[in-house]
């Protein structure tokens, strides 16, 4: 059934109040300006750094290490959940010591990631790296090993092994967990950028806060957390088209 | 929906490798401490079609599977074509109790499954004579329960089989549905000629289509039956009838009646 106009605006009218609420306690002046800017002064600030192509630059580092991080640690654990999943052998050998580095809160390696690796790129990236391992990890092995036996044993009947095995019944069976994996872990890896931006740097939308609390500029500081929130909603959106274009196949994703 | 229901097993007559002949000798089957198959003697015939009754946990699933090659005896030989211990040497197929379709692959790709040449136009022929030309792009989760059945007899036959399986592949439609897989699966056999068999918990199920009935109890063959009446046969069948009766009664009360077959002069 198609949803009305009404029912599609639905879930923007509560947002929608709360912005209003908050530009009118701004401009009436119920709370300061300078600890509580309004939405319109967020927006300009915005603009002007849209214009002068600052924001840019920012939001390409962001990104950079964002991605960058997302793709190694993503193979990693991709790489492992699928070793582990149809071997026992490399599951007994390796799963024990993955859960162990697992059960570590990575974001407090922070202070021996700065040792480690100093103030540039490479800490930042690596942070982002151990976040998103593991939950690509835990999803890919769980879906391997849940991809139904009888439908593996008609593939064996049907003259299907090793690789065709893989990637006919294993992996596609696999999918939507390895979905669910990369979702988490994209939560995670705009959770442990925000974090890594706060080791110093120059450059990226972790900077442009640091900076402007420096300097008293609260409207900066809310249009980075904006920033923040509009991208984790976007790469959200990009998996869940990602994921409904693979698994039309399942009744769960229409 | 009748139109669907009849296919055309025209396009099927040249599936079919030459059919297999099965003997069992001395065949006994360990699970641990639990045997299930005991001292098993056997001799199918090619192109037979037999039916395997018997109830739960006798043994009858197990014998499919060391039919199939996915699982060997523990004691004493299965031979295929008299000679044979390789299972890879003929082509068996088999259908389950659920169709097992991926549901991430087309109806046309599932029945192409494990092929090593695609053939597009021979998977269109097998879909054809099951009677889903139409649905051959659809997901297998948009049809019926029978359909589904149906494009996993099109999987079993896209790869000739000189031997085909069936492990109750019926007992979960409905008695309509049922009724219309029992006829295309009889036809086509009866085109093709591979040797059959097919375990079930219906007696008239298998009163309908054997030439054979195989009861297996604890382990051990009960009961060798030939049936030799003429195709195809209506279930009314006076002869019929009793058969049903008296194998039904075999089964429930385990006493052998001696005079079954002089009864029926089968």
């Amino acid at each position: 059934m198609k949803e009305t106009w009404y029912e599609k605006l639905q879930p923007w009218i509560i947002p929608f109040i709360l912005l209003i609420s908050w530009q009118l306690v701004s401009t009436l002046g119920i709370i300061s300006e300078n600890l509580f800017p309004s939405p319109l002064s967020v927006i300009t600030s915005g603009w002007q750094l849209t214009a002068s192509g600052e924001i840019v630059e920012h939001l390409v580092a962001s990104l950079g290490r964002a991605g960058v991080g997302m793709l190694i640690g993503g193979i990693i654990g991709f790489t492992f959940g699928i070793l582990n999943g149809l071997s026992n052998k490399s599951y007994r050998f390796t799963d024990t010591t993955i859960q162990m580095i697992r059960n570590v809160p990575h974001l407090a390696l922070l202070p021996l990631v700065i040792v480690w690796f100093g103030i540039g790129e490479t800490g930042k990236v690596f942070l982002v790296v151990i976040g998103v391992l593991f939950p690509i990890y835990v999803n890919t092995f769980h879906g391997i090993r849940n991809v139904d036996p009888k439908l593996v044993e008609m593939g064996k009947m049907y003259n299907l092994k090793g690789w065709k095995l893989f990637k006919n019944i294993l992996l596609p069976g696999a999918l939507p967990s390895i979905f669910v994996g990369v979702r988490y872990a994209l939560g995670v890896m705009w959770l442990t950028l925000i974090i890594a931006e706060t080791i110093p740097t120059q450059v990226g939308i972790g900077y442009l806060a640091t900076n402007a609390r420096e300097f008293m500029q609260t409207d900066i500081i809310i249009l980075s957390i904006v920033i923040y929130a509009l991208l984790g909603k976007l790469a959200d959106l990009i998996a869940r088209i990602g994921e409904k274009k693979l698994l039309t196949w399942n009744e769960s994703y229409k | 929906m009748s139109g669907e229901i009849s296919g055309n097993s025209d396009n099927v007559k040249q599936l079919t490798h030459q059919a297999v002949q099965i003997d069992v000798e001395q065949g006994s089957k360990s699970f641990g401490e639990k045997q299930v198959l005991k001292d098993i003697n056997l001799s199918i015939e090619k192109g037979q079609f037999v039916a395997i009754i018997g109830q739960s946990g006798s043994g009858k699933s197990t014998f499919l599977r060391l039919a199939a090659g996915l699982d060997e005896l523990t004691k004493g030989k299965l031979l295929y074509n008299q000679t044979s211990l390789d299972q890879s040497t003929i082509n068996v197929t088999m259908m389950y109790q659920d169709s097992r379709l991926l549901p991430w692959k087309s109806v046309i790709d599932n029945v192409n499954l494990g092929l090593e040449t695609k053939g597009e136009k021979r998977a269109e022929q097998v879909l054809d004579a099951v009677g889903l030309l139409e649905h051959k792009d659809k997901w297998p989760a948009q049809l019926s329960g029978g359909q589904q059945q149906r494009v996993a007899l099109a999987r079993a036959l896209i790869h000739e089989p000189s031997l085909l399986l069936l492990d109750e592949p019926l007992s979960a439609l409905d008695a309509f549905t049922r009724l219309e897989m029992q006829n295309l699966i009889e036809e086509i056999w009866s085109k093709l000629g591979f040797t059959t068999l097919l375990v079930t918990h219906d007696v008239r199920e298998a009163i309908r289509l054997a030439d054979r009935i195989i009861l297996i109890e604890d382990g051990s063959v009960a009961m060798d039956l030939e049936i030799d009446h003429p195709r195809p046969r209506q279930l009314s069948d006076t002869k019929l009838v009793v058969l049903e009766e008296q194998i039904l009664n075999r089964i429930m009360n385990g006493e052998v009646d001696e005079s079954l077959k002089e009864k029926l002069s089968i």
